[in-house]
């Protein structure tokens, strides 16, 4: 079952900037879904139109199966949303704000200070619980919106960007939280540009850029493909002529090394299987005369299969925009194969 | 419904804490006393001391917590809105709805806890000229005036980004408008016409049907306004 799914989902300010382009999502129930993306790339947008607090300017979008507008308040009763930098009413104070919550939600009083004092220990705000929210820091202020999305255990729970303006130890605690809330049939939506923090709580992970959808995928998958082109090489010996040999390699596909004492790490950003990059390597060991100390695939991790997409997709993008140019010519008599396109240039 | 209940108490006690009711209260009631002394030892007629405050005391100061109150209703917590309270289950309708009510409910609420006794004082402290129709009819028709300041200002809430255009679009529109109806010839919608005539009103000098035009008037506006502040506020992007 999906829980969320959007198709063709399309948000453009103003006739002048398009947060979301196209965006096909779906998101099924009991995983934790990873969306990664630079600034700008249209996460926080997506979120907001699931929510109903923006209206997409085309395309469908369905929570729990079912159309979402500004009057549903019955799907977001089952969503847990934490936005990015919350804003609550300063004059309150958590123990009274986190009330108020229970009270839109319709929790009973009572059940509402049993969660209360509950979530504000997991969030570790139970000494600053009847302070004025006016004071608090960027941190107080994530860990409190992480409370108050968790009241009423909402069977979604979206985060946008949770870990952002933690100390090291907040967030730990908030990974370690997100771990907890997992399973039990919810499912949760992070947004986020801090690649470790997917990798270490995520089933599964979405890559938007631009407004765009360009990977989505099990965790499993995206770490596979983070070794798939990623080889750490040490060697003594030589080592001008081996690094003035690398751009040989780009034969078959770019490369990019980065290089510490003897050490070479080396990303193919090909699509060729790993085994014909460490043969090439091999080759060019050789060639050079150098000696290898030790060598291993997948140091790149995902931080490097992240960047990979993105730049597959910049270029994909420059072709899209070139073949539809080429349609524009011909009087938009036949559309152009992108790779046509590709052989062409 | 509640959402809405949740809401309604929030923006009143919003309302009841904030800096514009502290300041609004003070100077509506110590002039109104100074006016019942003044009246009585000078003698003066309950329906001009009556019509005087109004015009001098209470239509520019109201007007001016008014517009802040009721422009700022939206505006004023945009952020907080979308984080904090229509991103949880509340519908647009039940949110604006509950805005309307504390803010239009809470100006003729204050409007109503001053002239309510300061004209009973002035009915037995001034020289006694006013007719009980007549001051019922004069105190509902800038009580109406009042709510339309409010609706009005509730939907420019919703039309800008921030209070401050916000807030003086509606003193500005208030200002002008009042003049420039009268200029037209179209006293039933001039503020300015119906506040000098007032003291008539009150002695219950004023035509049945002229009063219920003005009233009618203020109550589709009022209404107009209301129905494009929620028609807006649900369509917008927050």
């Amino acid at each position: 079952m999906h829980i969320v799914q959007t198709t063709e989902l399309t948000k453009i300010y103003d006739n002048r900037y398009i947060a979301l382009n196209a965006l096909n999502l779906e998101v099924d129930k009991g995983m934790v879904f990873g969306l990664v993306g630079p600034n700008g790339a249209g996460k926080s947008t997506m979120f907001r139109i699931l929510l109903g607090l923006q209206q997409p300017t085309a395309g469908t979008v369905s929570v729990f199966s079912e159309s979402v507008s500004p009057e549903r308040s019955d799907i977001r009763r089952r969503i847990g949303y934490l936005p990015t930098n919350p804003s609550f009413p300063k004059h309150m104070t958590p123990i009274t704000y986190l009330e108020f919550i229970g009270s839109i939600l319709g929790i009973s009083k009572q059940q509402s200070k049993i969660q209360l004092a509950r979530l504000l220990q997991a969030v570790d705000l139970v000494n600053y619980a009847s302070q004025q929210i006016n004071g608090f820091s960027t941190g107080m202020m994530t860990r409190l919106g992480i409370a108050a999305a968790l009241m009423g255990d909402p069977e979604l729970l979206i985060l946008d960007e949770p870990t952002l303006g933690l100390d090291p130890a907040g967030r730990k605690q908030t990974i370690e939280l997100i771990h907890e809330l997992s399973g039990h049939d919810r499912t949760i939506i992070i947004a986020t540009h801090i690649l470790s923090d997917v990798e270490r709580v995520c089933s599964d992970v979405g890559i938007i850029s631009q407004g765009r959808l360009i990977y989505s995928g099990p965790m499993v998958e995206m770490r596979r493909l983070a070794r798939q082109g990623s080889i750490s090489i040490e060697i003594e010996g030589n080592l001008t002529t081996f690094e003035q040999q690398i751009h040989t390699l780009d034969e078959i596909g770019a490369v990019r090394y980065e290089r510490t004492g003897t050490e070479f790490r080396i990303t193919f950003l090909g699509t060729e299987p790993l085994s014909e990059y460490v043969q090439r390597l091999m080759t060019l060991v050789d060639r050079t005369g150098v000696d290898m100390l030790y060598i291993t695939t997948g140091d790149g991790e995902i931080e490097e299969a992240f960047l990979g997409r993105l730049e597959d997709d910049r270029t994909r993008g420059f072709l899209r925009a070139a073949a539809w140019a080429a349609e524009q010519d011909v009087g938009n008599e036949t559309a152009e194969d992108p790779n046509t396109v590709l052989t062409e240039l | 419904m509640q959402a809405f209940l949740t809401i309604l108490k929030y923006d009143l006690g919003q309302l009841i804490h904030s800096w514009v009711l502290r300041i609004w209260l003070p100077l509506l009631i110590a002039p109104a006393f100074a006016l019942v002394v003044i009246a009585n030892s000078e003698s003066e007629l309950a329906s001009e001391t009556l019509a005087f405050y109004i015009w001098v005391v209470m239509a520019p100061i109201s007007a001016i917590a008014t517009a802040i109150l009721s422009a700022a209703a939206i505006t004023g917590e945009s952020r907080i809105i979308s984080d904090s309270i229509l991103s949880r289950s509340v519908t647009r309708s039940e949110y604006v709805a509950a805005k309307i009510i504390a803010r239009v409910g809470f100006t003729l609420t204050i409007y109503l806890f001053v002239i309510g006794p300061f004209a009973y004082l002035l009915t037995d402290y001034a020289v006694a000229d006013t007719s009980i129709g007549g001051v019922i009819s004069g105190l509902v028709l800038v009580g109406a005036m009042l709510a339309f300041l409010a609706t009005f200002g509730i939907a420019m809430s919703v039309t800008f980004s921030s209070v401050l255009p916000a807030v003086m679009v509606v003193l500005v529109a208030m200002t002008l408008s009042g003049a420039i109806f009268q200029f037209l010839g179209l006293n039933a919608m001039s503020t300015t016409a119906i506040m000098e005539q007032l003291p008539a009103t009150f002695r219950g000098e004023i035509d049945a049907w002229e009063h219920t035009q003005v009233l009618l008037i203020f109550v589709v506006a009022s209404i107009a306004a209301l129905t494009g502040a929620v028609w807006l506020f649900r369509r917008k992007d927050l």
